[in-house]
């Protein structure tokens, strides 16, 4: 089976942010990642498009995507005082969304730069 | 529909002064006319175009920098409470992106020009940009220190260069070029910089500072952008500065140019002890010739942060103050220095400053070519406006303040014999309509029909500087943002960008040059459309 | 003096004579730094490469980018803050206390040396790990070690640059300032951001026990977080955003799965030097974005009643 390729793709595993990594991938996961570092490499082989865990969990039980967004708002709204915090290993756009989070919740918002 | 009935008009693209005229509005723009719909009664009232900000820098990589270095400011400035709908945000020197759109629509301003944006992370800039809630806005790349450009103009190649500098306006998503100290932060890459207009940059064979002014204003012309050169002069901020100002106007060989923040480059002076303001120099110069606008870079007294992509200044400024110092450098393209900065009314250069700003706003006759700017937030905040309007147009408030400077400024600047007073006419010049026709901005700083239905209303009131700083009304697009001080709406505003024509070989001849110098992939590089929402996008054929 | 006297890594990689690595191990945290960026470039300023430039490595033991480096400076496990005050002297043609420089574990004359390659390069910079901003001194270290940067502008060009790691952790920090006017440890609990790390900053919030619930994206705190903060976290309801089930997820009430960053979610990550660069994705993943999900949290809880009462005013100018 032939592989696509994605070009100047872009590595979030280290600060470098390397962005000329060339990937060669089918539908479920990455075969080889070009240019990349041992630790670049591992980062883009180990993820897959399997479903290797369930959607979600709600107290260590299986459960829909829509219940667990129902919980996680129900839970955060109830809150006197909830964190939002992390952001590390996601999107900017994911990370907009944390800190309007926090800000609609009248929060706590950390990153990792904290520790 | 929406009707404002009653109201004093100023509105001088139209030229109308002050006539009593009823004002509709439909899906954003003015109309001839129209029924139903909500009337604003604004008998008493006092009508201007929604203001429009030449030279901010609010957004972008610089200014984000300040506000890492000014924590303290945030802490005791004005805070923006969350509502359901509205986001939270802070004000004072730097204030976050949030609340640069409240505050702007909140003193009635509906446009606002980010004057400063390296390419390399121009995809940073409109990202903040687009999280700038209520006004329209439209940013200038900065390209007088890009050193691939800079290797064209020094081996006399200068279509190439042009296609260049095309290639990199539509891979900025910018609205036109910013020209930063020419030649000086390229050469204050190792940590030197660029006085002389006909001397040879650091690091280059033939070009000068004098060369890529000329030819960046010829490129300018040639691409039809709406937008002319936009200009920071080289030696910003030093005593006798005004004679490099001169001599930068006479190598535009007669082209169109805006001199940004000219306050900065009008001194006289050998020294600090002996710095004064020249400004009448610089005044006449504009008064005489018509190919030249500019903005004030006016000096307010208090603490600021100053924020250029002037690194040598900065580093100056750095050593003369002892305060914090930021400094980008950014990868073939540009600097970017921060230092907070605090101006005094006993500190005798502060005082030429503040006098220097002033002065050009009265001196140059024609308020089409002087618009009202601080450079913000270099000569002070943008939300302290209105106070620089109370000087303009208060002659006895302007000798009140004199009186509180030391006496020994009196002999170094023409303030004290000035007595023009600007009119409502000549602020809503000043602050709207001069700065919307410089920019090119199509459909801004006017109040006639197809316009964009931004207006400002003041109830008019002896207190000049509590009438401009509270609107009774601020309308963007047709939609009521502010009423009675309190923010309604806050819609998201539009981007303004211009696409030049570039030559389709550009693209092949760039790479391999950008792949020597450059860190990041090619293909990454220019920002990809879909990241500038709402953007209206200007095609501009060359000029014949 | 405050601030940060910085440059992109083209700078870097165009210019740069001297590099000197402090408190960081880029040969196996930052494979790529020395290639891409920094050591092995040519430029038209370094035409040949490696061998125009020199690197110096300053650490607490002799890891693998000593092997990279032309200069090794073991200091003394918690000197450098005293080393770098030393630096900051000598630069100045200052005395120093023979006993203090003895203490660092680095002889004088290696330092006279290091400070005159400093001062005759063309351009400098210097990076500087979590060896020498998570140690005794931490932020400390990291402002001395910048103000050593700043002021040696007075004789040459120079730059200094943290080593950032954690993906991207720098666009969270970008992001922070522009909407808020602060990089971490922010709190909204007044409808405004406030900042104070130290009172608002995760391991001292969790530790505490100030906190009532906890929404972790992007991150394993159950793993490297310590414990008392980690039996906090247990303790109230947590809810994760991670592509794996973490150590967190297992102490959490909630776990949401989504897709991967860079792998199978689009969007924009910032280099350390605060460049924003696009992400690719490959694959497409049987799970939501980050993105999408917080988007739909934030969607419900604005479903509920708002925190704060209906008067409440709209600005304040005095900040409690």
């Amino acid at each position: 089976m032939t592989l696509q390729t994605i070009d100047n793709a872009t590595c979030t595993f280290c600060g470098c942010v390397c962005d000329d990594i060339q990937l060669h991938h089918d539908q479920m996961r990455i075969h080889k990642a070009k240019s990349a570092c041992v630790l670049g490499t591992a980062w883009f082989l180990n993820h897959t498009a399997e479903r290797h865990y369930p959607d979600a969990l709600i107290d260590g039980r299986e459960a829909t995507v829509d219940e667990a967004v129902e919980m996680a708002a129900a839970l955060l709204h109830e809150a006197d005082m909830p964190l939002v915090y992390g952001m590390s290993n996601t999107t900017c756009e994911a990370q907009k969304e944390c800190v309007a989070l926090a800000d609609q919740l009248g929060g706590l918002l950390d990153s990792h730069t904290s520790l | 529909m929406l009707r404002i009935t009653g109201g004093k008009i100023y509105d001088p693209a139209s030229g109308i002064n002050g006539e009593i005229r009823t004002l509709y509005i439909e899906d954003g723009r003015f109309v001839a006319s129209g029924e139903g719909g909500r009337t604003i009664d604004a008998a008493g009232m006092i009508v201007f175009p929604g203001g429009v900000d030449v030279h901010t820098h609010v957004a972008g990589g610089a200014i984000n920098f300040a506000r890492a270095m000014t924590p303290e400011d945030h802490r005791r400035t004005q805070a923006f409470i969350r509502s359901q709908t509205r986001r939270s945000g802070l004000g004072g020197m730097a204030p976050t992106t949030f609340a640069t759109g409240y505050l702007y629509a909140g003193m009635g301003f509906t446009t606002v020009n980010e004057a400063a944006v390296p390419v390399l992370s121009a995809r940073h800039t409109h990202e903040e940009l687009s999280d700038i809630p209520i006004v329209d806005k439209s940013s200038l790349v900065l390209m007088a220190n890009n050193e691939l450009l800079l290797d064209q103009l020094d081996a006399g190649e200068y279509e190439r260069a042009r296609s260049i500098l095309a290639w990199y306006i539509r891979a900025a998503g910018s609205w036109g070029i910013k020209a930063v100290n020419p030649g000086g932060v390229a050469a204050w890459k190792w940590g030197g910089n660029a006085g002389q207009l006909t001397e040879t940059v650091d690091g280059f064979r033939h070009v000068t500072p004098g060369t890529i002014v000329a030819s960046l204003a010829r490129m300018c012309h040639d691409l039809n952008l709406p937008h002319p050169l936009h200009l920071h002069c080289n030696n910003l901020g030093a005593p006798g500065n005004v004679s490099t100002t001169l001599e930068t106007l006479r190598h535009l060989e007669g082209h169109r140019a805006h001199i940004a923040h000219s306050q900065y480059h009008a001194y006289g002076g050998d020294d600090w002890d002996t710095m004064r303001s020249a400004t009448s120099d610089l005044a006449d110069w504009f008064n005489t010739h018509d190919n030249l606008t500019t903005d004030a870079g006016a000096v307010l007294f208090g603490d600021t942060v100053t924020i250029t992509a002037d690194g040598p200044w900065q580093h100056l400024l750095y050593r003369l103050t002892g305060r914090k110092w930021g400094n980008l450098d950014v990868e073939n393209e540009t600097g970017c220095g921060i230092v907070p900065y605090t101006y005094r009314p006993g500190h005798l250069v502060n005082a030429v400053q503040w006098a220097a700003g002033l002065e050009l706003l009265l001196l140059i006759e024609d308020p089409w070519k002087v618009f009202l700017s601080t450079d913000h937030p270099n000569g002070g905040c943008f939300w302290r406006y209105p106070e620089i309007l109370e000087l303009l147009m208060c002659a006895d408030y302007r000798q009140e303040c004199l009186r509180q400077l030391p006496d020994r400024i009196r002999s170094r600047i023409l303030l004290p014999e000035i007595d023009r007073e600007y009119s409502l006419y000549d602020v809503a010049t000043a602050m709207s309509a001069g700065p919307a026709q410089a920019l090119g901005l199509p459909r801004k700083g006017s109040l006639a029909v197809g316009c964009d239905a931004d207006v400002v209303i003041y109830e008019e009131d002896d207190n000049i500087r509590r009438m401009f700083s509270h609107p009774r009304y601020v309308i963007k697009s047709g939609e009521i943002v502010i009423e009675d001080g309190d923010i309604r709406e806050t819609p998201d505003g539009r981007e303004f960008l211009v696409q030049p024509h570039c030559d389709p070989d550009t693209e092949t001849f760039i790479r391999p040059l950008f792949e020597d110098c450059y860190t990041m992939s090619f293909d990454n590089y220019p920002v990809e459309p879909h990241r500038i929402p709402r953007a209206e996008i200007h095609h501009r054929p060359a000029s014949p | 003096m405050g601030g940060k006297v910085t440059c992109t890594l083209g700078e870097v990689k165009n210019r740069a004579d001297f590099i000197v690595y402090w408190g960081g191990n880029p040969a196996e945290c930052h494979p790529r730094h020395f290639t891409k960026y920094t050591l092995m470039q040519k430029s038209r300023w370094l035409p040949r490469g490696r061998k125009d430039r020199t690197m110096v490595l300053v650490d607490i033991r002799e890891t693998k980018s000593a092997k990279a480096a032309d200069i090794f400076l073991q200091v003394r496990p918690g000197c450098d803050f005293e080393l770098l005050s030393i630096l900051r002297a000598m630069v100045r043609d200052e005395p120093v206390d023979p006993d203090a420089v003895a203490e660092t574990g680095i002889a004088y004359d290696v330092l006279e040396d290091l400070v005159r390659r400093m001062k005759s390069c063309r351009f400098g910079c210097m990076f500087f790990g979590m060896g020498l901003s998570m140690t005794r001194g931490k932020h400390m270290n990291s402002a001395a070690l910048l103000t050593l940067a700043a002021e040696l502008n007075a004789f040459t060009k120079f730059v200094a640059m943290p080593m950032r790691g954690h993906g991207n952790v720098t666009g969270a920090d970008v992001i922070m300032r522009w909407q808020t006017g602060y990089p971490f440890g922010i709190t909204f609990n007044r409808g405004y951001p406030r900042y104070n790390p130290g009172e608002f900053s995760t391991v001292d919030v969790l530790v505490r026990g100030d906190c009532d619930a906890a929404f972790i994206i992007g991150a394993d705190p159950g793993a490297t977080m310590p414990q008392p903060a980690i039996d906090h976290l247990a303790r109230i309801p947590t809810i994760v955003l991670d592509p794996h089930v973490t150590h967190t997820s297992r102490l959490a009430r909630v776990h949401i799965t989504t897709a991967p960053a860079g792998i199978a979610a689009p969007g924009t990550a910032y280099r350390m030097d605060e460049i924003p660069l696009p992400l690719k994705p490959a694959l497409k993943s049987p799970y939501p974005t980050d993105e999408e999900i917080v988007r739909r949290i934030r969607e419900a809880v604005a479903t509920r009643p708002f925190w704060m009462p209906e008067d409440s005013p709209q600005m304040t100018t005095e900040q409690l």
